[in-house]
C-alpha cells in the first residue's frame, strides 16, 4: 500500500506539472496539444545539458529556455501566421518526439536510452518500510509541485493577470474592449506553459529516473491534457485529476508486479487507461450542466487567432 | 493639439476625427467621416440599421482600426486601434452588445475593466466584493456581485455595461443604443444621470433610434446614412423632426411596406395556444410562473405588459419548450405539448422571436443562409433527405431581401451583421410560411424607425391572415397600438386583463403591483 502511494506521487508529479501548463494555455483559449512535445524536449535538454555541464540546475534552466523558445515559435505560428491551433500543436509534439530522438543519435550517437549521473536532489531518503516509504526517495520537484499548483491557482483565480487571461480565452472582444491585447496575453500564457512543461520533463528524466529514453513521455502530455479537461480547467481540479491518473498508473505498475501470474499481462496494462476513460465519463456526468452553459457561449469566440 | 482637456478649454473638441474610413471587404462601413464633438455636451448619433453607427463608435474608441483618417480624443491623437490610448485619454464605451465574459462573476468583470491603476496584482475575493458593492447597488444589490454574467438577464447585463463605463470616471462616454433594453422609467433615469454627467463636464456621444429620446436628452444631433455623415453635428433646436427623419431615410424612403405572410390559417382551429394553470420554477432573476392561464386565438394579438423581470422570460421559454413546466399544461392548436421538444412545437406552427437575438436567435459563427434556412431543415424527416444548397441559398437571400437585411453575401457569418440587421434576419426566418402562432419578445428592439413600422404592420398582417400573436414588450405605446387584448404580468402571474381602448393609468398601476 505504501508503495502504491509512493509510486502515485512519483507518477503524478510530471503529469500535474504539465497539466498546469495545459491549464494556463486552456484558459487563454488555446487547445494545447503540443504539451507532449514540449515535455520530451524538456526531458532531453535537462539530460543533455545537465550531463555536459555536470549541473542539474543548468540542465533545468536550459530546458526551460528551450521549451519557452519552442512555445514562442508555437505562438508565432498560431498567432501572427494564423495556423490552426490543433494542427500546429500536434506538429509541435511530432517535432519534439522526433527531434529529441534525432538529436540523441546525431549528438551523442546513442539509440534508445542515454544514462546520466546528474540527478535532482531527494530531500527525504532511506526508508524501506512503513509509512516513511510514502515520502521517501522523491525528487525536490515532487515536493515543490503542490507549491506550484498553489501559485498557479493564485495567478489564475486571484490575480488581475488571471482575469485578463480568462477574458482572452473566453471572449476576446471583452478583453480587447478592456484594453487588453489578446495576442500578447496568449504569448505570456504559452511562455508560462512552456516553462512548466520543461519542469515536468525534467522530473521525468532526472527526478524519478536517471536517463533519457526515446519517446519516454509515452503519451503523458496527452494524459495531462485530459486532466485539464477532466479538472474543468481549474488548477486544483486539474491537479487532482493528475493525481488520480498517477494513482491509476501506480495501480497498474503494482499489479503488474503482484498478480501477473493470474491475470494476463495485457489486461493489467489496460488498467490505467480503463480508469482514465471511466473517470472522464464520470467527470462529464458531473459537469454536464456547466458544460451546456459553456457551450452556449462557445459562439462568442472571435476567430482572431 | 496638446492643450489639456477639461471644461475650461471648451474650444478643444473632446472628440475629433478627420476623413475616417472603415471597410469590411467590399462593404464601405464608414466613408470619409470628419466630425468634431464639443466638450461637455450630449451628442446624439442616429441612422438606419447598418448605417455605421457602431463602427464609428468603435473607431473612436480604438476598438476598430480605421483604414484611413485620424482620431483625436481630448487633443491626443489615438494610434489606430489602440484601446488603451483611447482609455487613458479618458474615453469609455458602452457597447450595443454586451462585452463582458459570460463566465466571470460581476465583481471579476468590473475588476477586469476597471481603469484605475492597480495597487496589487493579487486580490482577495472579499476585497473585490467590498470594492464594487456601491457600484452595483442599482443593478440588483450586492448579492449580484457573485453572480456570473451569463446568469444575468439581458437588461441587467445592459445596466451593468453602463455601470462599468461610469465607474471608470471617464471624461468622454460613448453609448451605443443603451436604451434598447431599458424600460421607459429606466431610460429616464439614465438620461437624468447623463445630464448630471454633462453638467460635470463629461462629453457624451449616444446612439439612439427613437427621435423622441433624441429630443429628450441630446444637445446636438448627427445623422449617418450608408456610412456617410449627412447631417450635423447640429444644435437640436435648429433641426426639425421632419428634417431629421428625411436625413435618416434619405431621398428614396421605402413606401409603407407590409410583408405578405401567408399564415397557415387553420379554419376549424380557433384556439392556437393555450396555457392551463402553468407553473414553472423560478430562475436566478425572475419569478417562475404561478399558475398562469392564457389563451391566444386565431386572428388576435395578445399583448403582455409588465416591468421586466416579472416572469415574461419564463413565460416565453415555457411556451418555446426551453424550460420545464412543473404543473399545468401547454397546448398548441389543441394538441398537448407540455413536454414536447421545441422542434415539435415548431412543426405545429409555433414561431419565436427571442429576447436575446444574439445568443438565442442566431448562430453567430454560421453563415447567413444557414441561419436563415434553419427552420426549413427542421422536420424534414419525411422528405427527401438530400437538400439543394443552391435553392436554400436562393430562398435565404430572397427572404432577407424582403426584410431588407443589409448584407454582403449569404456566406458571411451572422456576427458580421449590424445589430438591427440581426433582428431582421431573425424576423425573416420566423415570420415565414407555416406560422400559426408567433411569440414575439421585444420584436422591434434595436430596429430603426422604418423597420419598426415594417414589423408592426407585419404583425397586423399576420393577425389578419389568421395567425395568433403573443407580443411581449416593454414599450407601452407599441402594446397599446397593436394589442387586441392586453395582459399584465407581475411576480410571475397575470394580475390584470384589459381590452382596448386602454387606460394608461390603470395598466401602469397593474404593472407596479398596485392591484394586488
Ligand atoms: N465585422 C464585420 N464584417 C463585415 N461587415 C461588417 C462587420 N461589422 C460591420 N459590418 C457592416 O458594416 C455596416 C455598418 O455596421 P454597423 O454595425 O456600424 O451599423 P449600425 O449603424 O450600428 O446599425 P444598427 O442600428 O443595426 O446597430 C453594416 O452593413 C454591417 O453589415
Ligand atoms: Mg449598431
Amino acid at each position: 500500500m505504501e508503495q502504491v502511494l509512493a509510486t502515485t506521487l512519483r507518477s503524478a508529479a510530471p503529469l500535474v506539472l504539465v497539466a498546469m501548463a495545459g491549464v494556463f494555455a486552456f484558459r487563454a483559449g488555446i487547445f494545447h496539444l503540443g504539451l507532449e512535445g514540449l515535455m520530451i524536449s524538456g526531458a532531453f535538454t535537462t539530460v543533455a545539458i545537465g550531463d555536459a555541464t555536470g549541473s542539474v540546475e543548468l540542465g533545468i534552466l536550459a530546458a526551460i529556455g528551450v521549451c519557452m523558445t519552442l512555445s514562442a515559435v508555437y505562438w508565432w505560428v498560431i498567432g501572427p501566421l494564423g495556423a490552426n491551433v490543433i494542427i500546429a500543436g500536434l506538429g509541435l509534439t511530432s517535432i519534439g518526439l522526433g527531434g529529441t530522438a534525432f538529436a540523441l543519435g546525431a549528438i551523442f550517437d546513442i539509440r534508445g536510452s542515454m544514462f546520466t549521473d546528474v540527478v535532482l536532489p531527494r530531500p527525504v531518503r532511506g526508508a524501506t518500510s512503513g509509512p516513511g516509504v510514502i515520502i521517501s526517495e522523491h525528487s525536490i520537484l515532487v515536493w515543490i509541485t503542490p507549491l506550484i499548483v498553489l501559485v498557479a491557482w493564485i495567478v489564475l483565480r486571484r490575480s488581475r493577470f488571471g482575469l485578463r487571461l480568462a477574458a482572452v480565452g473566453e471572449y476576446p472582444f471583452a478583453a480587447r474592449s478592456a484594453g487588453v491585447n489578446p495576442s500578447i496575453v496568449r504569448l505570456q500564457a504559452l511562455l508560462i506553459s512552456g516553462a512548466l512543461c520543461a519542469l515536468g520533463g525534467a522530473e521525468l528524466s532526472v527526478g524519478a529516473l536517471r536517463n533519457f529514453t526515446e519517446n519516454m513521455t509515452n503519451g503523458r502530455g496527452f494524459i495531462a491534457f485530459v486532466a485539464v479537461i477532466f479538472g474543468a480547467w481549474h488548477p486544483i481540479g486539474a491537479a487532482l485529476a493528475g493525481l488520480f491518473f498517477g494513482f491509476a498508473d501506480a495501480i497498474g505498475i503494482q499489479s503488474q508486479i503482484n498478480i501477473t501470474e493470474r491475470v494476463p499481462r495485457e489486461f493489467v496494462l489496460m488498467i490505467p487507461f480503463v480508469l482514465t476513460i471511466f473517470a472522464v465519463w464520470l467527470g462529464g456526468l458531473w459537469r454536464r450542466r456547466t458544460l451546456e452553459a459553456e457551450a452556449g457561449y462557445a459562439e462568442l469566440r472571435e476567430p482572431d487567432y | 493639439m496638446t492643450v489639456p482637456s477639461g471644461p475650461a478649454s471648451a474650444e478643444v473638441p473632446a472628440v475629433r476625427c478627420r476623413s475616417l474610413g472603415v471597410s469590411f471587404g467590399t462593404v464601405q462601413a464608414l466613408h470619409d467621416i470628419s466630425l468634431d464633438l464639443a466638450a461637455g455636451r450630449i451628442h446624439a448619433l442616429v441612422g438606419q440599421n447598418g448605417a455605421g453607427k457602431t463602427t464609428l463608435a468603435k473607431a473612436l474608441g480604438g476598438l476598430q482600426a480605421p483604414d484611413n483618417g485620424t482620431v483625436c480624443i481630448a487633443g491626443n491623437q489615438i494610434p489606430p486601434g489602440d484601446v488603451r490610448a483611447a482609455k487613458s485619454a479618458g474615453l469609455a464605451m458602452v457597447h450595443q452588445h454586451f462585452s463582458l465574459p459570460p463566465s466571470f462573476t460581476v465583481a471579476e468583470a468590473l475588476e477586469l475593466t476597471a481603469a484605475r491603476p492597480e495597487s496589487h496584482s493579487v486580490y482577495r475575493r472579499t476585497e473585490l466584493y467590498r470594492r464594487w458593492q456601491n457600484e452595483v447597488a442599482e443593478v440588483g444589490g450586492t448579492n449580484v456581485l457573485a453572480t456570473r454574467i451569463r446568469d444575468l438577464p439581458v437588461e441587467t447585463r445592459q445596466s451593468l455595461e453602463i455601470v462599468r463605463a461610469l465607474v471608470s470616471e471617464a471624461r468622454i462616454l460613448l453609448l451605443d443604443e443603451p436604451t434598447a433594453l431599458l424600460t421607459p422609467a429606466a431610460t429616464d433615469t439614465l438620461f437624468e444621470r447623463l445630464r448630471g454627467l454633462r453638467d460635470d463636464g463629461v462629453t457624451i456621444l449616444i446612439v439612439l433610434h427613437k427621435l423622441r429620446e433624441v429630443a429628450a436628452v441630446a444637445d446636438t444631433v448627427s445623422v449617418l446614412r450608408d456610412g456617410k455623415l449627412v447631417l450635423g453635428p447640429s444644435e437640436i433646436s435648429g433641426v426639425s423632426q421632419g428634417q431629421l427623419s428625411d436625413a435618416i431615410v434619405g431621398p428614396a424612403p421605402d413606401a409603407d411596406r407590409a410583408i405578405a405572410v401567408e399564415a397557415a390559417a387553420n379554419a376549424e382551429q380557433q384556439l392556437l395556444l393555450e396555457l392551463v394553470r402553468v407553473s414553472s420554477r423560478e430562475s436566478a432573476f425572475e419569478p417562475g410562473l404561478a399558475s398562469i392561464d392564457l389563451a391566444v386565438e386565431a386572428r388576435e394579438i395578445v399583448g403582455i405588459a409588465g416591468v421586466e423581470g416579472n416572469g415574461q422570460r419564463s413565460l416565453v421559454s415555457v411556451i418555446a419548450g426551453l424550460s420545464a413546466v412543473t404543473e399545468g399544461s401547454v397546448l398548441l392548436g389543441g394538441e398537448e405539448m407540455t413536454s414536447a421538444p421545441p422542434a415539435r412545437r415548431r412543426l405545429r406552427g409555433l414561431r419565436l422571436v427571442p429576447f436575446d437575438r444574439n445568443s438565442e436567435g442566431i448562430s453567430r459563427s454560421a453563415p447567413l443562409w444557414l441561419n436563415q434556412s434553419a427552420l426549413r431543415l427542421i422536420g424534414r424527416r419525411r422528405q427527401f433527405p438530400l437538400i439543394s444548397l443552391r435553392q436554400y441559398k436562393r430562398q435565404a437571400s430572397e427572404a432577407m431581401d424582403l426584410w431588407q437585411v443589409r448584407y454582403n453575401t449569404v456566406a458571411q457569418p451572422a456576427e458580421s451583421l449590424s445589430g438591427g440587421n440581426v433582428q431582421r434576419l431573425v424576423l425573416s426566418r420566423e415570420l415565414a410560411s407555416g406560422l400559426e402562432v408567433l411569440v414575439a419578445a421585444q420584436p422591434t428592439r434595436g430596429l430603426d424607425f422604418s423597420a419598426t413600422n415594417f414589423v408592426r404592420s407585419s404583425l397586423r398582417g399576420l393577425r389578419d391572415a389568421g395567425a395568433g400573436v403573443l407580443l411581449v414588450s416593454s414599450d407601452l405605446d407599441e402594446l397599446f397600438e397593436l394589442s387586441d387584448r392586453l395582459l399584465v404580468m407581475y411576480g410571475g402571474s397575470i394580475v390584470a386583463r384589459f381590452n382596448a381602448p386602454y387606460d394608461r393609468q390603470a395598466v401602469g398601476d397593474a404593472m407596479t403591483g398596485a392591484l394586488r
